[in-house]
């Protein structure tokens, strides 16, 4: 008898329990501000302006899911390795910070759908007449030593069995090396090599081509449990291409051709 | 000739980190020696098996790193009790309760300095336990605990720089951000010194004159 009304009490409890809490979505409506974490030296997706106030995609596309969530943003500096720790700590709400949704990651945080890609570039000096990634054979072509792009773009100049590639040390120096007509064409991310062309430190080059490269996707994170959350969010990054706002801010921020933000043959 | 991107509006970002600084350590040490007197004052006359308990708390407070202190509160009051609070408010909590362990040891310190004879005699003159704190033991408590006292303030001041973690922009922070943005770490760095050392100076001037001034000779 003690034992059945003992259970009851129970089952009325863990019933009222579940009835009263509120999820993370609730919660953030409610306190009626989203706190996202993001990078602020990582241009142009998050860095800082001349009054040193928070600028860029990042912060941009927190701001647009802050006003569609009817609540202020606050945007939470995090630097790369403290995104998972800013968010398992309760400091934030949600990740905006540029991150790519690994498998590994994935046993820690909830990703959303991917909101942005960083996609391989080919910049050329202007002076080489190369208009595409294939355009590179036969060409003295170099990147950043040790990065992806780099061995992977070396391994692409022994196949076509023509042609040299140079490493070198920094991305400035590659750029420089390019405007200067050493090299004549480089492999980046499309997000720097933007960035790079449009400093005007760097005359004569521009951006011609993609590479077919593996893309990095990033996605917007929270906490893994919290599906209703994560539901809400992949409907807004969905929204934001919907409405024209992903290209918007795409073109405001990084500029030229819009990447692809789903895989082929995939259903996400 | 020497070049710099810094700017004055960057300037003045820095003043302002430069002064919640000060808001931070002011509040705190404000707050942290008010209960640290009392405190102290209650472990010295409780007795060390009475206060056992407060002697612990207080121990904690003073070994484990402010940095962990700062994340925990702030992970603790955000996640389990869920309360609002901001950032701001939780570096002070934290601040002042981390000044007062350290407080209470300097008054403990400075009431253990006052000889028991002088006490005794306030005592045999027919005076309340009152009036013997008030005109025997924190005239002289005081000279002794005043150094010290001034060297705990200067510390939180420059421990306060630990709060970015809780999302205050002070001075060390802003220091940080204007190094990420232009790049210039060594030059930056000698002006966020500059900046501390701004602050820290008078207070430490300060302390010397008092010393000089209640010294007896």
């Amino acid at each position: 008898m003690k034992k059945t009304i003992m259970a009851t009490a129970l089952i009325a409890a863990t019933g009222f329990a579940g009835a009263a809490q509120a999820d993370k979505l609730d919660d953030i409506i409610a306190s009626g501000t989203l706190r996202c974490a993001v990078v602020l030296d990582f241009p142009p997706m998050g860095m800082r302006d001349a009054n040193n106030e928070p600028v860029g995609f990042d912060v941009d596309y927190c701001n647009d899911l802050a006003a569609a969530l009817g609540v202020s943003a606050e945007i939470v500096e995090t630097p790369f390795p403290e995104r998972i720790p800013a968010l398992m700590s309760g400091r934030v709400d949600v990740g905006v910070a540029s991150t790519s949704d690994t498998l590994e990651r994935a046993k820690t945080v909830g990703f959303t759908i991917p909101y942005f890609a960083f996609e391989m570039a080919v910049t050329a000096n202007d002076g080489a007449g190369i208009a595409s990634y294939e355009g590179m054979k036969g060409h003295t072509v170099g990147a950043v030593a040790g990065t992806y792009e780099a061995i992977a773009l070396e391994k692409q100049v022994q196949e076509w069995g023509e042609g040299e590639f140079r490493p070198y040390q920094t991305q400035a120096d590659v750029f420089l090396a390019l405007s200067q007509g050493q090299l004549d064409a480089t492999v980046s991310t499309s997000t720097v090599a933007m960035a790079n062309v449009k400093t005007g430190n760097f005359p004569g080059i521009s951006v011609v081509g993609k590479a077919p490269f593996d893309t990095d996707y990033v996605a917007l994170f929270t906490s893994r449990n919290e599906y209703g959350l994560i539901n809400y969010l992949n409907l807004f990054v969905n929204q934001q291409i919907r409405t024209g706002r992903y290209a918007e801010l795409y073109e405001k921020w990084v500029g030229g051709e819009l990447p692809d933000l789903t895989v082929p043959n995939a259903y996400r | 000739m020497f070049d710099t991107a810094l700017t004055t509006a960057d300037l003045i970002f820095l003043a302002k980190g430069a002064g919640m600084t000060i808001l931070v350590t002011a509040i705190s040490v404000a707050i942290g020696t008010a209960l640290g007197i009392a405190f102290g004052v209650i472990r010295v006359q409780f007795g060390a098996a009475l206060t056992a308990p407060l002697t612990f708390v207080l121990d904690i407070f003073r070994s484990v790193p402010l940095l962990i202190q700062l994340v925990l509160a702030n992970a603790f009051l955000g996640m389990v009790l869920k309360l609002q609070l901001s950032g701001f408010f939780v570096a002070c909590m934290v601040l002042s309760l981390y000044t007062s362990a350290y407080c209470a040891e300097i008054v403990r310190g400075g009431i253990d300095a006052v000889p028991a004879t002088t006490r005794r005699a306030a005592r045999s003159l027919g005076m309340s336990w009152g009036q013997d704190m008030r005109y025997i033991v924190m005239p002289l408590a005081t000279r002794v605990a005043l150094p010290s006292w001034i060297g705990l303030a200067l510390g939180v001041m420059k421990d306060s720089a630990l709060v970015y973690v809780v999302q205050v922009t002070e001075l060390l922070k802003s220091t940080q951000i204007l190094i990420t943005r232009l790049q210039e770490p060594l030059f930056l760095l000698m002006i966020g010194g500059a900046f501390y050392f701004l602050i820290s100076f008078p207070l430490a001037r300060f302390g010397g004159y008092l010393e000089k001034r209640w010294s007896n000779d």
